[in-house]
């Protein structure tokens, strides 16, 4: 019901619904959902209801990982997908 | 007739980089590897980045020379001009100087060629001949479309499907510069094709057009991947900008109370600050103020008094705008969402308390930007407002306190490609929150007993 609102998206730079912060990190929304929407109604509640426990603290309860780190893991995924 | 710009001669742009990592007080935390745990080494970087850039990601040598070939390049819009802005100053009508850098003046309109320029030329000489990258809205992917193709590089941009469809200026720029704009999730790689076929309107998101760029990259000899931002040594570039400025002031004899930048992965803002944060770190009182983006109340609704600058109640009593120390906004519960895709080096300042971080919404920083437009003339980047925001809060203390105070800030680029986001601001669709009166009142109970400035 709330997919269809906007926001500007301070990572992107530009107006998003919604809906994109929801799978802005693949199965997880985005870590600024919160952050981004709660001023404009529950996100926090709606979140909870929707993602599970593990879902939950892998997306708010973790520290933000070292971009280094998750160029690392992005670079073994890729190479898996090329088969090298 | 008083004086508005500083300039520096060519010859006087500076020749080196300074980094930061020499001047640390405490050292950082080395990035783990995911899989073994240990400390992330060359070899593991290789497949994306060229080694003369690793090599400067992990350096701790406090000046890099910048090459010749490099400063060529920045001399088509270098050394930028230090403004004043005194018409700015005289809306305000508080006891401050205002200087600010413009870096909008370069070819694409942002801060980000002074990096873009230095990766180009740094993969040439790797003998790289392709980099790929992703964007959002283009900022990026314009500075670098441009720097490859003045090294003669190709380029391949991943560009955000949703920013692609809002935003086709900044793609075609990246065409006029030669590069390859695609809208990701593309066809191009597996990690796009996976998306499309699962979702066939996907807009996309940062994290899948990274995933495109770097497997676009990974593989391919000839080819690197190229990072905008948050990695040393994109901050390393930038501080060309910062290192101009301290010679500007030297010039008129002025030194900054207070430098302030926007921070989204922390370029800019380091570009302009790092140099500041030494002069900090090696005893100069300055404050350096991150001003980054939030959706959270503006604090102006409460009053101006003495508070903690922090819940745990560990700084000296400061007069500000406060909503009393206790008041964490339901957005910020959530541990360590603040500083999410920030640059490890801010991040790391930021816990040192050699920096801080102020949040500012989204109407309030259209507000200051339309203000500024109005005053003048140039019309920024919405993310260049949250800086512009700080300002005018600063300015508002310095009213209240009556003290003087010479405030510092990077004009980090236009928004002449931005033009929807403050048509969406004057058209009055971007809705100010109200926070409930009964919530401010509760919030204000915990600065009852503190003294009034």
């Amino acid at each position: 019901m709330y997919d269809h609102l906007e926001i500007r998206c301070p990572r992107l730079g530009g107006e998003v619904p919604f809906s994109y912060c929801q799978e802005e990190g693949g199965d997880l929304p985005c870590q600024r959902v919160i952050t981004c929407w709660q001023p404009y109604f529950p996100v926090e509640d709606y979140l909870k209801e929707k993602l599970t426990p593990a879902q939950w603290d892998r997306l708010f309860n973790q520290a933000p990982e070292h971009k280094v780190t998750s160029l690392v893991e992005l670079i073994e995924a890729a190479k898996k997908r090329r088969g090298l | 007739m008083k004086p508005v710009k500083v300039f520096l001669d060519e010859s006087e742009i500076p020749k080196q980089w300074y980094n930061v990592l020499a001047d640390m007080p405490t050292p950082m935390s080395p990035p783990l590897h995911p899989g073994t745990g240990q400390p992330v080494g060359p070899d593991d970087l290789a497949p994306v980045f060229p080694m003369n850039l690793i090599e400067q990601e992990v350096s701790t040598e406090r000046w890099i020379d910048i090459p010749e070939e490099v400063l060529e390049k920045y001399l088509l819009w270098r050394p930028t001009p230090l403004y004043r802005a005194r018409n700015f100053e005289k809306l305000l009508d508080a006891p401050v100087q205002i200087y600010y850098k413009n870096e909008g003046v370069s070819p694409p309109g942002s801060h980000k060629p002074n990096t873009a320029i230095a990766q180009a030329y740094y993969n040439k000489a790797f003998g790289i001949k392709r980099l790929s990258t992703e964007t959002g809205a283009g900022q990026w992917g314009s500075a670098l479309s441009m720097a490859c193709q003045m090294f003669g590089l190709e380029c391949r941009v991943f560009m955000v499907r949703v920013s692609y469809d809002q935003k086709p200026f900044r793609g075609i720029m990246m065409n006029v510069w030669g590069a390859n704009c695609i809208p990701s999730p593309s066809d191009k790689t597996e990690a796009g094709r996976k998306i499309l076929a699962e979702h066939p309107d996907s807009p996309g998101s940062l994290g899948i057009a990274i995933s495109e760029a770097i497997e676009d990259a990974v593989g391919d000899e000839d080819a690197r991947y190229s990072l905008g931002s948050v990695l040393n040594h994109v901050l390393l570039h930038q501080t060309v900008n910062g290192l101009e400025t301290q010679k500007q002031l030297e010039k008129i004899g002025v030194y900054p109370d207070v430098v302030i930048g926007c921070t989204g992965g922390g370029s800019n803002f380091a570009g302009l600050c790092l140099p500041f944060v030494r002069d900090k770190i090696h005893g100069k009182e300055i404050s350096v103020v991150a001003a980054e983006p939030t959706s959270c109340p503006t604090m102006t609704r409460g009053p101006f008094a003495y508070d903690f600058g922090d819940t745990a109640q560990t700084t000296p009593l400061l007069a500000m705008y406060t909503l009393g120390h206790d008041f964490v906004p339901a957005p910020i519960h959530a541990g360590g969402l603040r500083y999410h895709g920030m640059a490890p080096i801010i991040s790391h300042l930021v816990k040192e308390q050699i920096m801080e971080a102020r949040a500012y919404n989204q109407i309030q920083t259209f507000e200051a930007g339309v203000q500024w437009a109005r005053t003048e003339g140039f019309i920024s980047a919405p993310e260049t407002n949250h800086a512009i925001a700080a300002v005018v809060q600063e300015a508002e203390r310095a009213k209240e306190e009556g003290k003087e105070k010479v405030i510092l800030f990077n004009w980090s680029g236009h928004g002449l490609v931005d033009l929807a986001a403050y048509d969406a601001y004057l058209t009055g669709k971007l809705q100010q929150y109200e926070m409930p009166e009964e919530e401010i009142a509760r919030a204000l109970q915990a600065i009852d007993g503190l003294p009034k400035p």
